[in-house]
């Protein structure tokens, strides 16, 4: 009997890795061969087609002590992370909860919140270059409306980077289709309960909604987080020759990484770089696991 | 140390291996590509995809498989956005192309980096640099040699609006020669109906920008011959200092309306008008063609910063190149050579208006009769210009000192820096470079 349960554990154990199996065959031809080999080659003076010789730890000593640019895009990237992450997680969680009444038309607004995130990439950016145009722009126009003077926003190096999380804002109806469809699973009787006991809307929200979909802001949260790191795109398309303008207040992390790589030919200090960065997103990413059993709640565990 | 070294070749090329990545030449390409006629086949990669530029490559392309029959070339067309970073691949795999259309001013760093191959020793037996603007020619040079062949090129004029002209009593034969006279004619031809303006003189950023009129005024690059720094001078600074004065003329608001029409192409303000004067490209023309045919316009020089000061103006271009690893790079050059001669570069400039790098192709094609009055007068423009165009190559010690230099000069016309202070900045961030980078 004892015998037949191990088969069939082992069986599962198999079978376990049968299904995983696509992603390991992956993970070992295309990413980690190249992991391993940018790491090694961070510590060369690589230029991708004649030299790689041995320079130590010179790469990661010049972009700490000599490379201004380095500190900026660092810089940049984080400002970027510290306030897109936040404001789009609770935009996308506020915009879920008014999407989640049960009012007539509901589908409609639905629809017509999630459209931005069926629009990707290079064709929104350019929507948005000609939304916030400082002379002719329509954010500006409506802000004239109510007498505000209007800043000049991708022109002017402190508005650049707000400029780019308003986009992300209205962009939120991605996460906002997750949260919308955790929320819907949160049963009934809960508020149910709370309603009998006296708890008003707000409070519904606070002690009921909110903590049921913890697992999701969680998740949202940490995904979000490393692909804020990642912003590249935004900046390579919307500053004027793609140089991270004006006054460097977009050069982001990883367009000056490219840069250095495939313009300045420097591909070791480049894979340096890459292997900073993620070291801060592994370091962050593993205190957001660390605090999540203080905060996140999943049905039915064992407390 | 060597110990760690011959270790650290090792787990490299384990990681090569797992990662099927070949990070060095491999020589997988001896044996010549040769297709069932008993041809070399030559891969010949551009970015000219439009349905304008397409044709008359690829024109081009099949007159020269027509000339002889040794050689088949086959045109790769890749966006302009993955071209390079493409090509860069293709060399390290160890299988590049074997004729490349890149940037004139890097041709230096792509030859120090072994990306570009050396073309001395085809030049040695059949020196073709006479073909060529010299200032074209010796942007392709590092440490002495060739590593491309200039194929096309550009400069920048002044185009200005003639009734505009008129209209304000200026004679429509006499375009502005300094600055002074520039600063002049705008004031007269300004014409101003409260706060807005119905018609703008002139105003120096559009089109071009700040580094080109410093050009204008100093006639020197960033860099002398020895790669001293010379960002912080004089001229530099009176520069900086004549654009901020146009600046604060029209406003912000002005400069920021006319600059999202001038963007959208179409709706330039100069088709209309109302403005009448602007400095940027010839090819401009064939806008100008496209969208505002009945537009009375003449073009000139830009202007001197004082008189004898110099006309000087800024170029860039493309020239043709073999990357390391070609497999038959003689082919190659056989080929490039045709590009770069008289008849393809004639057809080239003719039916692109475009300005190309043969001075013989380029006088030819400004004599020709398939032009209208207008549009010989602008290409004669561009050729006459071509004496006082500089290019700017950048420097292999320092090819991205201009991240050094932009971000301050933004910020001086941001208000939040003196010319001073940018040009002193940028002065000590491109030395320090300089100086990290020949550690």
């Amino acid at each position: 009997m004892g015998k037949k349960r191990l088969t069939m554990r082992r069986k599962e154990s198999i079978y376990g890795y049968i299904f995983v199996m696509p992603w390991i065959i992956g993970f070992l031809a295309f990413t980690a061969g190249p992991l391993v080999f940018s790491f090694m080659a961070s510590f060369t003076n690589y230029n991708i087609t004649s030299q790689m010789d041995f320079v130590g730890v010179d790469n990661y000593q010049g972009l700490f002590t000599e490379d201004s640019l380095f500190w900026t895009s660092l810089w940049n990237t984080l400002y970027f992370v510290a306030f897109s992450v936040p404001l789009t997680t609770i935009g996308a969680i506020l915009l879920s909860a008014l999407l989640n009444q049960d009012i007539p038309g509901i589908r409609f607004f639905r629809t017509l919140y999630y459209l931005p995130a069926v629009l990707s990439g290079v064709g929104v950016y350019l929507l948005w270059m000609q939304l916030l145009d400082p002379g002719t722009g329509m954010v500006n126009l409506i802000l004239s409306w109510f007498n505000i003077d209007g800043p000049s926003w991708l022109f002017d190096p402190d508005w650049t980077k707000p400029s780019l999380i308003l986009m992300k804002m209205w962009s939120v109806g991605g996460s906002m289709l997750l949260y919308l469809a955790s929320m819907q699973g949160v049963s009934k009787s809960l508020y149910e309960a709370a309603e009998i006991d006296g708890a008003n809307t707000w409070k519904q929200f606070r002690h009921i909604t909110i903590p049921m979909i913890t697992p999701v802001i969680f998740f949202d949260v940490v995904t979000s987080l490393i692909g804020g790191f990642q912003i590249f795109q935004e900046a390579y398309v919307m500053s004027s020759n793609g140089e991270g303008g004006p006054a460097n207040s977009l050069l982001f992390y990883n367009l000056y990484m490219w840069r250095q790589a495939f313009e300045n030919f420097n591909m070791g200090y480049a894979m340096a770089m890459s292997w900073i960065l993620f070291v801060i997103v592994f370091v962050l990413t593993l205190i957001n696991l660390k605090l999540a059993p203080r905060w996140v709640h999943y049905e039915g565990e064992e407390k | 140390m060597k110990k760690k070294r011959l270790l650290l070749t090792g787990l490299m090329g384990s990681a090569l291996a797992l990662s099927g990545c070949a990070g060095f030449q491999t020589s997988n390409n001896d044996e010549s590509t040769v297709n069932e006629d008993g041809k070399v086949v030559i891969d010949f990669w551009t970015f000219w995809g439009s349905e304008i530029r397409r044709p008359v490559i690829e024109q081009i392309i099949a007159d020269f498989n027509e000339s002889q029959d040794e050689i088949e070339v086959k045109h790769t067309y890749l966006p302009f956005g993955d071209i390079w970073t493409k090509e860069l691949a293709s060399i390290a795999a160890g299988d590049p192309p074997d004729v490349v259309i890149n940037d004139i001013n890097t041709t230096a760093l792509r030859g120090q980096e072994k990306q570009a191959m050396n073309l001395s020793e085809f030049l040695e037996e059949d020196d073709i640099s006479e073909r060529f603007y010299p200032e074209l020619w010796n942007a392709t040079l590092h440490e002495g040699d060739s590593y491309g062949i200039p194929f096309n090129t550009d400069t920048r004029v002044l185009f200005y609006n003639k009734d505009a002209f008129e209209d304000a009593g200026l004679d429509p034969e006499k375009p502005p020669a300094t600055w002074a006279e520039l600063e002049e004619y705008a004031a007269k031809l300004d014409v101003k109906n409260g706060d807005d303006y119905e018609r703008i003189g002139f105003y120096p950023r559009w089109g071009i920008d700040f580094d080109v009129w410093m050009l204008n005024a100093g006639g020197q690059n960033y860099f002398d011959e020895n790669n001293n720094v010379q960002i912080d001078t004089a001229s530099n600074l009176e520069t900086l200092e004549w654009l901020k004065t146009w600046q604060t003329k029209y406003g912000d608001d002005v400069i920021n309306a006319f600059k999202a029409q001038i963007d959208s192409q179409q709706g330039n303000p100069f088709f209309n008008g109302s403005l009448a004067m602007y400095a940027i490209t010839p090819t401009f023309y064939t806008q100008i063609r496209d969208y505002a045919e009945e537009l009375n316009f003449g073009v000139a020089p830009l202007p001197e910063r004082e008189s004898g000061s110099g006309n000087t103006s800024w170029g860039g271009g493309f020239v043709a190149e073999i990357p390391e690893g070609a497999a038959n790079p003689e082919a190659s050059y056989e080929f490039i050579k045709y590009l770069t001669d008289v008849d393809a570069q004639e057809y080239w400039a003719v039916q692109n208006f475009d300005n190309v790098a043969n001075i013989e192709a380029a006088e030819n094609a400004a004599a020709s009769d398939e032009f209208t009055e207008d549009g010989s007068m602008v290409y004669q423009m561009a050729v006459d210009n071509m004496e006082h165009t500089l290019l700017t190559p950048v420097p292999v010690i320092a090819p991205d000192f201009t991240s050094y230099i932009n971000p301050n000069v933004e910020e001086f016309f941001l208000g939040s820096m003196t010319a001073e202070e940018a040009l002193a900045k940028s002065q000590a961030d491109v030395e320090n470079l300089v100086d990290n980078n020949s550690q």
